[in-house]
């Protein structure tokens, strides 16, 4: 276990494994409390889409996938009325677009499947400098603007009262929504990056502490569950999103359970 | 000073006219009393005037600037009347939420320091919250919620409060403080304070003025000889009966 430490790539994974999860934890947790981790699936779904198509076009795929995942979450921000519509749409959309580009071009294959459901032990040095760098960025953003965020999680409208510029804040935000779908494409592929987004983060709920206490074990939950799951993976040659999404899930309901027999206790004793 | 100034304004809900050509002033150092029977359109009126609901006509002046130009909300606290209808699961204690009243334009991506957290502190203490300042805000009575929001209000130390009825699950000792609190604010620092209420006693007792809404909007200045029966039933219609008499604030209200 430990000499697949010494290998370059197992290194690049792991540290970009962590990087992605420490962020996808950490905007989880602000879009569960608002109901909108859907959006996130919606948007992720549509990046198929985005990724088909640079290939298609001979683009980066990544950049033209950035490109449609900030259109889709635009787009289901317009129709705000009827949001779970209009993320059932774009996922629809973006999909059937990805499939119908792959069935024309059929020569990338492989490619698609790692989009679908990540390549984590493919991570580049480049790639993990990009990652590095945009993940400072994100969480200077975070850290400077928490008290805001926290204020317009709770009620959008009272924080515009008060003052804080809630249209800027929540379009950075979305950005960051964005480029962390992009990012954790490569961790976990299009399809299940919602889990790394919201099971966390359920997680550090269940746990009923403070805010600041809940977004520090949401991230830890974030990072354990990536890193277990890459080295797990590794050792029984399993495919990594899979794992690290099956431990997440192992972890909320270690947690669920463990909050329920707390509360039996309390009320036996 | 006209911290508020409302010109000929009138605004729609659902295709009805809710408030019909308002006109009126609040000075500095004003404190209103805002009344009206239910759907009579005083949180219309306030959220009108914050910002938060199109007008069809009129204009509206916040500290004596336009409201499409103003931007000084951290001079402003409010509290809506719907505050304590929130999701009980929102992951934070009552301590960290009032912190969230020192927020505003200017303090924007700025960390709380020493004397933020001494303000929390001190807010805390005054609305007798500080026992449950480490409970969860979901975990608390809905009084002791009104009194967060209050704290949280009292943090920013505002220039003008604007209150949609805070303290209706408030115990009466505690409103009480809370309205001494609102008057000393008032007199001492010359805060300017716009309070919905039923409690026409305390509306009467301790305000100098009252806006009444029903759909018109009538503001009246409240003195000795203010005709307290007139203005009521303009609000609440010919047959509203009102015993009041101003001596007998004297004793409920002014003992402490
Ligand atoms: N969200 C809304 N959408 C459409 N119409 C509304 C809405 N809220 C209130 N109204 C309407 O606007 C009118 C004024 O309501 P408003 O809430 O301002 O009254 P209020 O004086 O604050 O009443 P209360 O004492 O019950 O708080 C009512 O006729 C009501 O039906
Ligand atoms: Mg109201």
């Amino acid at each position: 276990m430990i000499e697949l430490l010494s290998y370059q790539f197992f290194q690049n994974a792991i540290i970009g494994g962590c990087l992605i999860g420490i962020i996808c934890s950490w905007i989880g947790l602000f879009l569960v409390l608002r109901r909108q981790v859907m959006i996130v699936d919606g948007a992720a779904h549509t990046a198929f889409g985005g990724l088909a198509l640079g290939l298609l076009l001979g683009i980066d795929p990544f950049i033209t996938a950035l490109i449609i995942v900030i259109i889709s979450i635009l787009i289901i921000n317009k129709m705000k009325a009827f949001t779970d519509s209009a993320i059932a749409l774009m996922l629809a959309i973006g999909f059937s677009i990805g499939l119908i580009i792959i069935s024309i071009t059929r020569g990338f294959s492989i490619d698609i499947f790692s989009y679908l459901f990540g390549s984590i032990l493919t991570i580049s040095r480049e790639e993990l400098l990009i990652i590095s760098i945009v993940t400072i960025f994100i969480a200077i953003f975070l850290l400077l603007f928490h008290k805001e965020l926290i204020a317009i999680t709770f009620n959008e409208r009272n924080a515009r009262i008060m003052g804080i510029p809630v249209d800027l804040i929540s379009n950075i935000f979305n950005l960051i929504i964005a480029i962390t779908i992009i990012l954790s494409i490569k961790i976990v592929g299009v399809i299940l990056i919602v889990a790394l987004i919201t099971i966390p983060a359920l997680t550090a709920l269940q746990i009923k502490t403070s805010f600041n206490n809940t977004v520090i074990i949401s991230v830890l939950i974030g990072v354990i569950g990536v890193i277990l799951g890459i080295f797990i993976s590794a050792l029984y040659k399993l495919a990594t999103s899979g794992v690290i999404v099956f431990i997440l899930v192992s972890i909320y309901a270690i947690v669920y359970l463990y909050s329920k027999i707390e509360i039996i206790k309390r009320r036996t004793s | 000073m006209k911290v508020i100034e409302v010109r000929n304004l009138n605004v729609m809900r659902n295709g009805r006219l809710v408030i019909r050509n308002a006109n009126f002033e609040i000075n500095k150092g004003d404190y209103v009393g805002i009344i009206g029977p239910n759907g009579g359109g005083k949180t219309t009126l306030l959220l009108t005037i914050l910002g938060q609901l199109p007008r069809l006509s009129g204009t509206i002046k916040l500290f004596e600037k336009d409201i499409e130009e103003f931007n000084e909300w951290e001079k402003i606290a409010f509290i809506p009347q719907d505050a304590i209808n929130f999701d009980n699961n929102f992951p934070i204690t009552v301590k960290e939420f009032v912190s969230l009243g020192r927020l505003g334009k200017n303090k924007i991506g700025r960390r709380l320091n020493k004397e933020d957290w001494e303000e929390v502190n001190k807010a805390l203490e005054f609305m007798g919250i500080s026992d449950i300042a480490n409970k969860r805000i979901g975990e608390i009575s809905i009084g002791q919620k009104q009194r967060m929001f209050l704290a949280m209000a009292l943090v920013r130390n505002p220039e003008l409060i604007i209150l949609d009825e805070p303290i209706s699950n408030v115990d009466p000792i505690t409103q009480e403080k809370f309205y001494k609190k609102l008057s000393d604010l008032n007199y001492k620092e010359g805060k300017t304070i716009l309070v919905v209420s039923h409690d026409l006693s305390a509306v009467f007792c301790r305000m100098n003025k009252v806006i009444c809404v029903n759909v018109d909007v009538n503001i009246a200045e409240i003195k000795e000889n203010t005709d307290i029966q007139g203005i009521l039933r303009k609000a609440y219609g010919e047959h509203f009966y009102f015993v009041f008499h101003k001596h007998e604030c004297k004793g409920e209200f002014e003992n402490d």
